[in-house]
């Protein structure tokens, strides 16, 4: 018992006396280096923008310049990360430039008179039916006005005003399945009724046999037809179908001029239209 | 292979103690994990191990902290005698004795590094919050801490 307590005592005295070196010679530059290397590795987060003046005293100058070298790099990696995200907005921004400039350009040799609205809102479950813009009654947007979307150097007829708001309205796309537009190619005698099918692509119906419709032949809107102006580009043929032997009439597949789905700016034109269209009932077919 | 037990316990509490300062502490507040350690050693432990514990154990947190170099290794090493000390007069083994000495020890080893802190580097590194919380955690946790030790010491010999 006396030599464990003996034992004690010694060991006692011997670390009290190694701690009171540790504590009195706190300087030495192997006790620093080796403390900043366990406290960095561990808790790098500690030495972030610290004042470490007092702590790093006396550790060698190279060793500093590597730790000074990793905070730098670590802030360099964040400093990345925001530019690549500042980058994507930019491309997004330098995109929305360069297709809104070359929409404009458009316009201006558009002779009709109107105003630019943005999509801002879709429906997925309505996709090729109706989306909103971001123009309503106090920009000038009339019930039935006309609404045109761009898709790089060309524009297309996209669909008509369907609900007008003070600060939004309603545009029933031509997809749509309550749509029709009289159309008509460019050259030929034959006019048919383009109708929406839900979908990309359009049918035109009623045209009479015999007529020269062909595969790849655009199609504009008619004159005849008073809810839109005349030579719009509607659509290309897609396919002609065979006559069936009870009808006297053939039919075709329209895709679209311009990919109606993908619009983010569409021009409304304003024009004076008769009474009785600016009156006409929702989904109601001209 | 009681060397190697007692080297691989001073390791494993030192990863413990990182892991737990490192992700949980709540309010800038964790249980001194290394001084439950060191007193859990002091109690178990013969007086000389117990006291080269807790030196070593001090060493760790002086290599992590900021404070003056040695002060955790003589705090440590006199606690560690002082349980040596207390272990002659009161029983240490019952868990509300070892709670009682953990929040005693905890204020006092504290104040004691806070003072030669001040005494050699004019530093001040004792936050008042955690003077007034940690003491309590330690206290909590430390008959856990100390059942951990001795089941170790039962099974591989270590301590």
């Amino acid at each position: 018992m006396n030599r464990e307590k003996d034992m004690a005592n010694y060991a006692l005295v011997f670390f009290v006396v190694l701690s009171a070196l540790l504590l009195l010679f706190p300087s030495t530059k192997f006790a620093q280096t080796a403390r900043i290397f366990a406290s960095y590795s561990l808790y790098p987060s500690l030495h972030y923008g610290a004042k470490y003046d007092y702590y790093i005293r006396n550790v060698p100058e190279n060793f500093l310049n590597i730790l000074k070298t990793d905070q730098e790099n670590r802030e360099l990696k964040n400093r990345i990360k925001e530019l690549e995200v500042s980058v994507k907005a930019a491309e997004a921004a330098e995109a929305e430039n360069r297709r809104l400039t070359g929409e404009m350009g458009l316009a201006r040799n558009f002779a009709l008179k109107g105003a630019w609205a943005r999509v801002i809102n879709k429906n997925p479950l309505d996709w090729y039916g109706a989306f909103f813009i971001d123009k309503g009654s106090r920009a000038g947007v009339t019930l039935n006005s006309t609404v045109v979307g761009f898709e790089g150097s060309r524009l297309g007829l996209a669909g008509r005003v369907f609900e007008v708001y003070p600060y939004f309205s309603k545009v029933l796309l031509i997809t749509n399945g309550v749509s029709s537009v009289i159309c008509a190619a460019p050259g030929a005698s034959f006019e048919g009724l383009a109708e929406g099918r839900g979908t990309w692509l359009l049918k035109v119906n009623y045209i009479p046999e015999g007529s020269d419709i062909a595969e790849g032949m655009e199609l504009v809107t008619s004159p005849g037809g008073l809810l839109f102006p005349q030579g719009l580009p509607v659509g290309r043929v897609a396919r002609v179908h065979p006559k069936e032997s009870f009808m006297n009439f053939i039919t075709a597949d329209v895709s679209p001029a311009i990919s109606i789905n993908s619009l983010k700016e569409v021009y409304v034109i304003k024009r004076e239209l008769p009474e009785d269209l600016s009156g006409l009932s929702e989904g109601a077919k001209k | 292979m009681t060397i190697i037990g007692d080297i691989l316990l001073y390791l494993l509490t030192g990863a413990v103690y990182w892991w737990w300062t490192a992700n949980l502490t709540v309010f800038g507040l964790s249980p001194n994990i290394i001084f439950m350690a060191a007193l859990a050693a002091a109690i178990l432990a013969r007086p000389v191990k117990a006291m080269a514990y807790g030196f070593l154990f001090g060493l760790f947190l002086d290599l992590l902290g900021s404070g003056v170099f040695g002060a955790y290794a003589l705090t440590y090493t006199l606690m560690a005698y002082g349980v040596y000390i207390l272990k002659r007069h009161f029983d240490l083994i019952g868990g509300f004795s070892q709670i009682i000495a953990a929040l005693t020890l905890s204020v006092l080893t504290m104040l004691l590094d806070q003072s030669l802190s001040l005494i050699f580097a004019k530093l001040n590194p004792l936050e008042l919050k955690a003077f007034l919380v940690e003491p309590f955690l330690n206290a909590a946790l430390t008959p856990f801490v100390v059942y951990l030790f001795s089941q170790l010491k039962k099974g591989f010999g270590v301590l």
